[in-house]
């Protein structure tokens, strides 16, 4: 098996994984919270 | 990876720890805990499968014969809940774990501390769920579906909520994990469009996740505030409305089933082009399918609720998005034939299981549009066509696929050759086994045998003691495979190559077999005809 060293940035990947969790994670607890206050009817 | 030159002899165990709980408990090693959940998912399967022999024991005759209705009706609910949450999903999720980094050639999975929280919350997720059977007043017992009001008498909801949004946050961990190794982890040179079907497979599923999960975690919650807190969601006295309950639920539901058959998609497309030895048919238009189906799984949701009384528009509405999923589907099964077409086939117990899941898969599609039919579904609603048509989309379909992928990539995990001769005696019995159990349920469900009781009118005799001989026969069978996955981890002597199969391509059969400890520390060179998919054009 051929490797290739250098050519890519471990730092960046770090920043993109982050990233993308972050963003990833927000929108499933967003999703979680709308499902029940859109449901909430308070009179 | 400063001390890059050391690392070139990295291809051995150097790495795994030897204590037993640190490599087991500890692990952020994306093969072990892949491993961890294909072990779980087969405790699961086992335990879920006893279940449904209690099921088809007592309805092997007419009247009561062994167990006690509410216990009857335990079994049913926890069947389907152990299988979905326990066996399926879990087995997709350690399919993933191994072989996601290995396809995009990543060291690991990006997130490993993560994963391992994922997997670790599970044991602890089902120790809940089950528990409930001991319980006075025993499990839930009104369905997997969880319908109020009667889930609301339940008296230990509150234990499988909660086990529910353990198993949810377990899976929406294991999403985001997911999408952070595919979107970030790939290898230089491995293009999205390059990546094998069975990544972009798990790609879209991990969306699906994403989106439905916490609907269901909402759900469930409405549930318990409802039961515990005085709210009102679904109860009418209280201005609520139980129907609403179904519509969240299958916005849920609906995406759900597509979770668990669209990583099966992408195994088979796996299988098919090495077993046939020629790459897939149609490449993009198998991506394309993927993402159309998991697209429309979102707007197809009320098709579980025709028999309800929704508005005219909305049933016709629902109709047609449903039946519109047949065309990507479609588009599948015809790539899948296209790829066998001309190829050199070879047969091996892989292969079968996939060519079995492309043909009973199809069967289940089809009893799913009858059932979409709205004039149609009003007789077949909550009868045993129902049951027949899940059954053949999840156990001939997601369960034959895993067992395909177990074959398939079970020398790449282990270094050896399980047993051609048993792994096909257990293909025929299951595959045999498995008809004689669900295709009968086709005609008790449409001479109106309803799901989910104990007992049954004595016209239904002769399918149901057919079904239940199936049944016993099919759960023997998978003992079969237990044997043969022992004897391939522990007794096998026949080693394994690297790249195991003939026609396999793709970066995961470059490294050894077993696959190391440690595989790609430093990114591998993509070479486009290596792939599976890399240089094809269409
Ligand atoms: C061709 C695509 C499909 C169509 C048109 C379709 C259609 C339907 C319809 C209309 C129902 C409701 C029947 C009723 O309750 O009266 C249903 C139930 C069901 N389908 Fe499908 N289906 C399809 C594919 C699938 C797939 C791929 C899966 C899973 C892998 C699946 C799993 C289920 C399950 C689990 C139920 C029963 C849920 C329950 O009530 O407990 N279906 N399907
Ligand atoms: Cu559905």
């Amino acid at each position: 098996m051929t490797q290739q060293a250098g050519k890519f940035d471990q730092e960046a990947r770090r920043k993109g994984v982050r990233r993308t969790a972050w963003a990833v994670g927000a929108v499933a607890v967003a999703i979680f919270l709308y499902s029940i206050l859109s449901m909430l009817k308070l009179s | 990876m400063a001390h890059a030159a050391t690392h070139d002899h990295h291809d051995d165990h150097h790495g795994a720890p030897t204590n037993f709980f640190t490599r087991w408990c500890m692990s952020t090693n994306h093969k072990d805990i892949g491993t961890l959940y294909l072990i779980f998912s087969l405790a699961a399967f086992f335990v879920g499968g006893s279940f449904a022999m209690v099921i088809r024991a007592e309805l092997f005759k007419p009247g009561m014969q062994l167990v006690q209705p509410y216990f009857f009706n335990e079994m049913t609910t926890m069947h389907a809940l152990v299988m979905i949450f326990g066996a399926i999903m879990p087995a997709f999720v350690g399919l993933g774990n191994w072989m996601i980094p290995l396809m995009i050639g990543a060291p690991d999975m990006a997130l490993p501390r993560m994963n391992n929280l994922s997997f670790w919350i599970l044991p602890f997720a089902f120790a809940l769920l089950l528990s409930t059977l001991f319980m006075p007043g025993g499990s839930p017992a009104g369905g997997w579906t969880m319908y109020p009001p009667l889930s609301l008498q339940t008296g230990s909801l509150a234990y499988a909520v909660f086990a529910i949004h353990l198993m949810g946050i377990s899976s929406i961990m294991g999403a985001i994990n997911i999408i952070a190794t595919i979107l970030n982890m790939r290898a230089p040179g491995m293009d999205l469009l390059k990546m094998p079907v069975f990544v972009w497979s798990w790609l879209i599923t991990a969306f699906l996740l994403i989106a439905v999960m916490p609907v269901l975690a909402g759900a469930v919650t409405m549930l318990l505030t409802d039961k515990y807190f005085g709210t009102s969601f679904f109860n009418a006295a209280g201005g609520g409305d139980p129907v609403l309950y179904q519509h969240i639920f299958w916005f849920f539901g609906h995406p759900e089933v597509y979770i668990m058959i669209l990583p099966a998609f992408g195994i088979i497309s796996e299988i098919v082009p090495t077993f046939a030895r020629k790459p897939i048919f149609g490449y993009k238009a198998m991506v394309f399918a993927i993402a159309a189906i998991a697209f429309l799984s979102f707007i197809v949701w009320a098709h579980h609720m025709f028999a309800v009384g929704l508005p005219l528009g909305a049933e016709i509405f629902f109709m047609y998005a449903t039946m519109l999923i047949s065309v990507p589907t479609g588009i599948k099964v015809f790539n899948w034939v296209s790829t066998m077409w001309g190829g050199s086939m070879t047969f091996e117990t892989p292969m079968l299981f996939a060519i079995a899941f492309i043909i009973l898969f199809t069967i289940g599609g089809f009893s799913g549009l009858m059932l979409a039919l709205v004039p149609a579904d009003f007789q077949y609603h909550d009868t045993y066509f129902v049951v027949a048509h899940f059954h053949y989309v999840l156990v001939t379909g997601a369960a034959f696929a895993i067992m395909a992928a177990t074959y398939y990539w079970l020398p790449k995990w282990t270094g050896h050759m399980y047993s051609e001769t048993w792994g096909k005696v257990h293909f025929w019995s299951s595959v045999i086994s498995v008809n004689v159990l669900f295709f009968p349920q086709h005609f008790l469900g449409l001479a109106g045998m309803p799901r989910r009781i104990p007992d049954y009118n004595v016209a239904f005799a002769n399918f149901n003691m057919i079904s239940s001989i199936g049944g016993f026969w099919f759960g023997a069978s998978q003992l079969i495979f237990l044997g043969v996955i022992i004897h391939a981890v522990w007794f096998s002597k026949k080693k394994a190559t690297d790249r195991v199969w003939e026609g396999a391509k793709g970066l995961e059969w470059t490294v050894p077999s077993p696959a190391p400890f440690h595989t790609f520390e430093l990114p591998p060179v993509i070479r486009d005809e290596e792939l599976a998919h890399g240089h094809v054009e269409d």
